[in-house]
């Protein structure tokens, strides 16, 4: 008898639980506020995220206390992604370094500058690619007081999509699936989606096809994963075709790849493939064109084919380790290269200088670290303008941050200038072309996007 | 079960009870007071890591059956969970179906499919099957990516939120409570399942299926039933799984789960249901605690390097128990009960 009253108690404890949660709490906007950095020093007193500093216990006022604010978010230093992601981290260090040193936002913007009682510090966990782990580390940053967030892969925008429009939280990345602008939400994208980037490629390759006898042959080589098959939709054929290609079909490699692309890169030669695009990292891209090169396939060798792909698998990377190997490759997306002469890439080799002298990192993506810490400063910095930097929600760094950057100069990093807004979260208007030649990365100009090429709405 | 000395069954009641003493009571009561109130004082992160582990728990029940009860190695079980994931996607998405009715459909589903892939194991076992289940895993990924008007393909399809009694079930809180009642069921159905005919011919099989055959076991049906029953666990978390991130895409189910999933059991304990819990939670926790201290530890090291612990804590804990607690987490406990139970003597 004593075991069914047991059974009974646990059974409405269980029954009892989830309707107190659901029934008992009032619909509460799922925001955060700044951390707010407790200090006993002097007369004056700051409560962890209280919104009001009391000055010797008598007037109270609202600002002047220190503040710490967060950026940051996850980063797959796991995985593909690792040594992409470990640049763009330190990126973020040595920008959040700087940024509190000189309390600008950037040598070129000395008219921005931050309140010197700000202090930025940097968040971040491994999601090793994982969604699982996205998600705890996102709550995790979350509830340590980041306003902003920092995503590094399509699995995890995809984990991460929703829960950012409910917290109203906006994130940075550097480029994402189409499906990510389905519907546009709040992730920021420093790069053009990839099936717009790769229509930049298509576009270029198009004005240099002098054959008129035939339309040009284009197919997909691209990684066998979210990011590679990202392009694989009804929508990039249909464009390729409407502005004249002869679509043949796709061919996938493993990312990274774990063995020469020997039977794929031989489908193209059988399909007399002029064109492939991709989107794949460098542990994919660099193995494909070697053995593209070892059977006698490139824009120099003796079947001619072009091989182009999207950002993130930069020439950057590709050059140094392949030199002349990799002659007639192309990529499409929007970092600059580190010989170009622009405020940005000074700004980074300062940056290196004056943080890591002796441990430089070369990987293209520290770029991306610097503009991405930048956007988040530049948005925290904005709402802060309006708000009181200590009450500061995530809703104010959205809305007051993110959606008024407006004709962003990231020093030349990026194609153009950043434009976010409200439903707008594709900053760039161009995309860069760059091809090896010679050894050597040779930027092919700049064409514009906003095609927005993405797969249907389902 | 071992009881204390002097506790014995009285009647048949007692003798079959998965609960018998005062101290179980009140272990299960403390443990599920526990389990109910997490999100009453937890943050969202551990909360978040709790509905984690409670689908992971699911996912594992079912693996157990097959490979710690049956003893057929699966490493295809990230594949079933996509096919039950991918299956509440559509019928919630496409069809309209509720997401009470679509996740039992969706574990049935799952069953199904994991019934064709266990046909080979009439013929197969051991490292065949295993190669068997791997490529499981890769056809149905295929399979996914390939019909894309029914999936979505790579870009994968979004799932809406589920309803109960007018209450949104992507609130957070009662999506682990719908999560943790499911996980108590699953216990609940896995331990009992142990205790069936088919639960008996299943370690029948697994110690020994010439001799299992000889008495009469029907290897053949019964090891599909293990992969239907494992399977349909499999799908359910799956189904879980999409449900809490509101997506659907082939990514969310990497084939290295499948080897966690594994990995998880040797902790644990293969073959135990309590064991199941064990390893599930020690796994999660050592992944979790590694992301923690990764920061901190890349102050010290390169990034890279301290964000490896992800992957080396639970490889290194794995190796360690594989050599000195081959029987995982359950049986350290047993040997600990007994010791405590037969104490000072």
């Amino acid at each position: 008898m004593k075991r069914y009253w047991v059974i009974g108690l646990v059974l409405i404890v269980l029954l009892a639980l989830p309707l107190m949660a659901a029934c008992g709490e009032e619909e509460t906007e799922t925001t955060t506020t700044a951390a707010v950095t407790e200090t006993t020093a002097g007369a004056t007193e700051t409560t962890a995220g209280a919104t009001e500093t009391t000055a010797g216990g008598e007037t109270p006022t609202t600002v002047g206390g220190p503040v710490t604010l967060y950026l940051g978010g996850t980063f797959a230093l796991t995985g593909a992604y690792a040594e992409d992601c470990a640049a763009v981290l330190a990126g973020f260090e040595d920008y959040t370094k700087w940024v509190n040193e000189n309390h600008i936002l950037a040598p070129w913007y000395t008219d921005r500058t931050i309140p010197g009682n700000i202090t930025f510090e940097l968040l971040w966990g491994d999601d090793a690619l994982a969604p699982d782990k996205t998600v705890t580390i996102y709550e995790d940053l979350k509830s340590k007081g980041l306003l902003v967030e920092r995503i590094s892969g399509t699995p995890q925008t995809m984990a991460l999509k929703d829960l950012l429009i409910e917290d109203q939280i906006g994130a940075t990345c550097q480029t994402a699936a189409p499906a990510a602008l389905l519907p546009p939400g709040n992730i920021f994208l420093k790069n053009p989606i990839l099936t717009d980037s790769l229509a930049g490629a298509a576009d270029w390759f198009l004005e240099s096809w002098a054959d008129t006898s035939r339309k040009p042959r284009v197919a997909l080589l691209t990684a066998d994963s979210a990011l590679g098959r990202n392009l694989d939709i009804p929508e990039m054929y249909a464009y390729l075709e409407e502005i004249g290609y002869e679509y043949v079909g796709a061919q996938f490699v493993p990312q990274p790849a774990t063995a020469p692309p020997t039977t794929q890169l031989s489908w193209l030669k059988e399909n007399n493939v002029d064109l492939t695009l991709g989107a794949a990292v460098n542990p994919t891209t660099q193995p494909t064109i070697k053995e593209a090169v070892r059977l006698g396939m490139g824009p120099d060798q003796p079947y001619k084919i072009t091989f182009c792909f999207g950002e993130p698998g930069h020439l950057q990377i590709m050059v140094p380790d392949m030199g002349a190997m990799a002659n007639g490759t192309v990529v499409s997306g929007d970092m600059c290269a580190w010989e170009d002469k622009v405020d940005g890439v000074a700004f980074a080799n300062m940056l290196q200088d004056t943080y890591r002298p002796n441990n430089r990192n070369t990987n293209i993506m520290y770029l991306d670290g610097i503009v991405e810490a930048m956007t988040q400063v530049e948005a925290l910095r904005l709402a802060s303008l309006e708000t009181n930097p200590a009450a500061l929600t995530s809703v104010d760094v959205l809305q007051k941050g993110f959606w008024q950057i407006k004709d962003f100069n990231t020093g030349g990093i990026c194609a153009n200038n950043l434009t976010y807004g409200e439903g707008d979260p594709q900053g760039i208007e161009m995309v860069r072309i760059q091809q090896v030649q010679d050894g050597k990365i040779v930027d092919l100009g700049s064409r514009p996007i906003k095609r927005n090429i993405l797969p249907a709405a389902k | 079960m071992r009881l204390p000395s002097g506790t014995y069954a009285q009647n048949y009641g007692q003798d079959i009870a998965m609960v018998r003493t005062r101290s179980h009571w009140i272990f299960l009561a403390v443990l599920m007071v526990f389990v109910f109130t997490i999100p009453q004082w937890a943050s969202n992160a551990t909360l978040a890591l709790a509905t984690i582990i409670g689908i992971t728990i699911i996912s594992a029940h079912g693996l157990n059956i097959l490979t710690g009860n049956c003893g057929m190695v699966s490493l295809g079980h990230s594949g079933f969970m996509m096919v039950g994931g991918y299956t509440l996607a559509i019928l919630c998405r496409s069809a309209g179906l509720p997401f009470w009715v679509a996740l039992p459909v969706a574990g049935l589903v799952a069953g199904i499919v994991g019934i064709i892939f266990g046909l080979p194991s009439l013929r197969i076992k051991g490292f065949y099957l295993i190669m068997a289940t791997v490529a499981a895993y890769f056809i149905i990924h295929w399979l996914v990516l390939q019909f894309r008007s029914l999936t979505g393909g790579t870009e994968g399809m979004p799932v809406p939120a589920p309803d109960l009694f007018g209450l949104s079930i992507r609130d957070k809180t009662i999506y682990y409570y719908v999560v943790m009642v499911l996980v108590v069921l699953a216990t609940v159905v896995a331990k009992n399942i142990l205790r069936t005919r088919a639960g008996r011919a299943f370690v029948a099989i697994r110690d020994n299926d010439l001799a299992a055959e000889v008495m009469g076991v029907n290897l053949f049906s019964y090891r599909l039933q293990a992969f239907f029953i494992g399977c349909v666990f499999a799908g359910i978390a799956g189904g879980l799984s999409v449900q809490y991130y509101s997506f659907a895409n082939v990514e969310q189910f990497p084939f290295f789960d499948s080897v966690w999933l594994l990995g998880m059991l040797i902790i644990g304990g293969m073959g135990s249901v309590s064991g199941v819990i064990y390893g599930v939670v020690a796994i999660k926790l050592l992944q979790q605690l590694a992301v923690k201290i990764g920061p901190s530890l890349a102050e010290l090291v390169n990034p890279q390097a301290a964000v490896g612990l992800s992957l080396i804590l639970p490889s290194v804990a794995i190796i360690l128990f594989l050599i000195f607690a081959p029987q995982g987490i359950s049986h350290m406990w047993e040997r600990f009960r007994n010791y405590y139970q037969a104490w000072p003597y």
